[in-house]
């Protein structure tokens, strides 16, 4: 599903993010992605959704090499990945649901699509009620579970997320953990950067630990530990 | 493209309009200003040109012919030209009516002086040609030198001459404004939607990141671009119409010798110039400031 093969990814500032990382994650498989801050977790997760370039190696995600991918075929890319960042990149002017439509806008789907996918993805994260809020009247928590609904409203094959509950109470950060795991469970791949350490011994996935860029851990059913 | 992109595109650029208000209102009433000017400059260049034609039409063409041409190859040439479609009709004036002309209009000593009087008559036969209304001038003259009875040509080329001066002034002088003044709506238009780019970079972060295009993010700017040359057009047209009656209407008071209208179906003319213009004006603008989208739309700046 994705490949890093001796992927480097040098900054115009000189600074080494990423240092011969090759990686490779099977269809359906949740990763943990651990490591210090400034060890290069972000800068790995920006290269699958192609939002960065290697410097030096090759990433393939679902069969295509995407590092070498023209720029007018990387929107096509992104509609079969979801993605949530830690700040929740939320649309403060637009509704829960207008929210969440945002990602089928953009691919032109038809109305009804819109509407009987947005309730989906709402219900799945337990947010149909609140379809009609606008983001300011959430909870971290809830705007965070925006996020997912808005992620995973196209059916991703991938679901890239950089440190998801990294804004939320260890109870919340529960509940959002449980999300992805069902989501995960239906077949999609999701690849996670976290701060988390309970998070990740409680759930014993697959970790693996970045430090300096380079990969120091992976490890199936790991913990958080990389010193 | 289809439908739902298309009214995603108007739905979103009316908000947006709505949302950036005086910042829009000042795109649309820069883009109508500049059009009003530059109507404005194109208007007195057509009405000038418009009477010219006027004065070329109503100019009498009087054609000398050569001394030796008698009175039947006079005739035939009159006959000839009076085919051309320029011409309205044609008088033959022969050296005897000259002549009686003259001694009505002028003082006897005075054509005794020169040389003419009743018996020695060096006066020349003479064609006075009557040009159909709306008839251009210059090719007809073009065509008369080609005849070889015609000596010369007399048609007030001297006061033609200024007008078409004024006229060829006035036509560079619109073409430097339009440029000028396009180029200037341009920028304004260009910096606004820059400016509701900036504003709205965080949505364009999410479209980029569901997936949307290039092409697909820059839809409701322009949208937006376009609605704004529109409307900025139709009110430069109504406000330039409004203000060419009103402004006939008084001329015709004070100088009614003077005064040409260029009639509506030309005002229409200029009005689908404008209309085009404030189109143009709005989309490109819009596409110029959107043209290194993809530079300015990432999650995270580069480098971090």
């Amino acid at each position: 599903m994705i490949q890093l093969q001796n992927v480097t990814r040098i900054f115009p500032n000189g600074v080494r993010a990423l240092d011969n990382v090759s990686l490779t994650i099977d269809p359906g498989d949740f990763v943990f992605l651990v490591g210090p801050s400034g060890a290069g977790k972000s800068t790995f997760l920006r290269m699958l959704f192609r939002e960065d370039l290697p410097t030096e190696g090759k990433v393939f995600v679902d069969g295509k090499e995407i590092s070498s991918m023209p720029e007018s075929r990387v929107p096509y890319l992104r509609r079969n990945l979801g993605i949530v960042l830690q700040d929740f990149q939320l649309l403060k002017t637009r509704t829960v649901a207008e929210n969440v439509a945002f990602g089928l806008r953009v691919i032109g789907a038809s109305s009804s699509i819109i509407s009987s996918r947005v309730q989906e993805a709402l219900e799945q994260v337990g947010l149909s009620h609140k379809r009609r809020m606008f983001p300011t009247e959430l909870s971290g928590g809830e705007q965070q579970r925006v996020c997912i609904a808005r992620a995973i409203v196209n059916n991703p094959l991938i679901l890239i997320t950089d440190e998801p509950t990294g804004n939320l109470d260890p109870i919340i950060s529960q509940e959002i953990m449980q999300l992805f795991l069902e989501i995960n469970s239906r077949g999609t791949t999701v690849i996670m950067a976290t701060h988390n350490h309970n998070l990740v011994n409680k759930l014993r996935k697959r970790v693996v630990a970045l430090v300096d860029g380079r990969i120091i851990k992976d490890e199936a059913g790991g913990t958080y530990a990389y010193e | 493209m289809s439908m739902a992109n298309l009214s995603f595109f108007f739905s979103e650029a009316a908000v947006n309009l709505r949302r950036s208000g005086i910042t829009a209102m000042v795109t649309l009433f820069t883009i109508a200003i500049s059009l009003v000017l530059m109507g404005a400059f194109l208007l007195a260049t057509m009405n000038l040109e418009s009477f010219l034609q006027q004065m070329q039409a109503e100019a009498l063409v009087t054609a000398y012919l050569k001394p030796q041409v008698g009175l039947s190859d006079a005739k035939a040439l009159r006959l000839r030209l009076t085919s051309l479609e320029e011409i309205e009709n044609i008088e033959l004036i022969t050296p005897e009516q000259a002549a009686a002309e003259l001694f009505s209009s002028s003082d006897d000593q005075q054509l005794l002086q020169i040389g003419i009087t009743p018996d020695s008559n060096p006066l020349p036969a003479t064609l006075r040609i009557k040009v159909k209304p709306g008839m251009r001038l210059t090719p007809l003259l073009e065509r008369l030198k080609t005849e070889d009875e015609i000596d010369n040509i007399s048609y007030g080329e001297d006061l033609f001459r200024q007008f078409q001066g004024i006229s060829d002034l006035l036509w560079t002088a619109s073409l430097v404004i339009v440029i000028f003044l396009g180029l200037a709506s341009l920028f304004i238009v260009y910096n606004t939607v820059r400016l509701t780019f900036f504003m709205r970079r965080e949505e364009i972060v999410i479209m980029k990141l569901v997936g949307a295009t290039n092409w697909f993010v820059r839809g409701p700017f322009i949208v937006e671009g376009l609605i704004q040359g529109i409307t900025g057009a139709l009110i430069s047209i109504l406000f330039l119409f409004a203000s060419y009656r009103f402004i006939l209407a008084k001329l015709a008071l004070f100088t009614p010798f003077f005064v040409t209208d260029i009639g509506l179906d030309q005002f229409f003319k200029l009005a689908v110039k404008l209309f085009m213009m404030g189109t143009i004006l709005g989309i490109s603008g819009s596409l110029l400031s959107l043209r290194d989208i993809s530079r300015y739309s990432k999650s995270v700046p580069e480098g971090v």
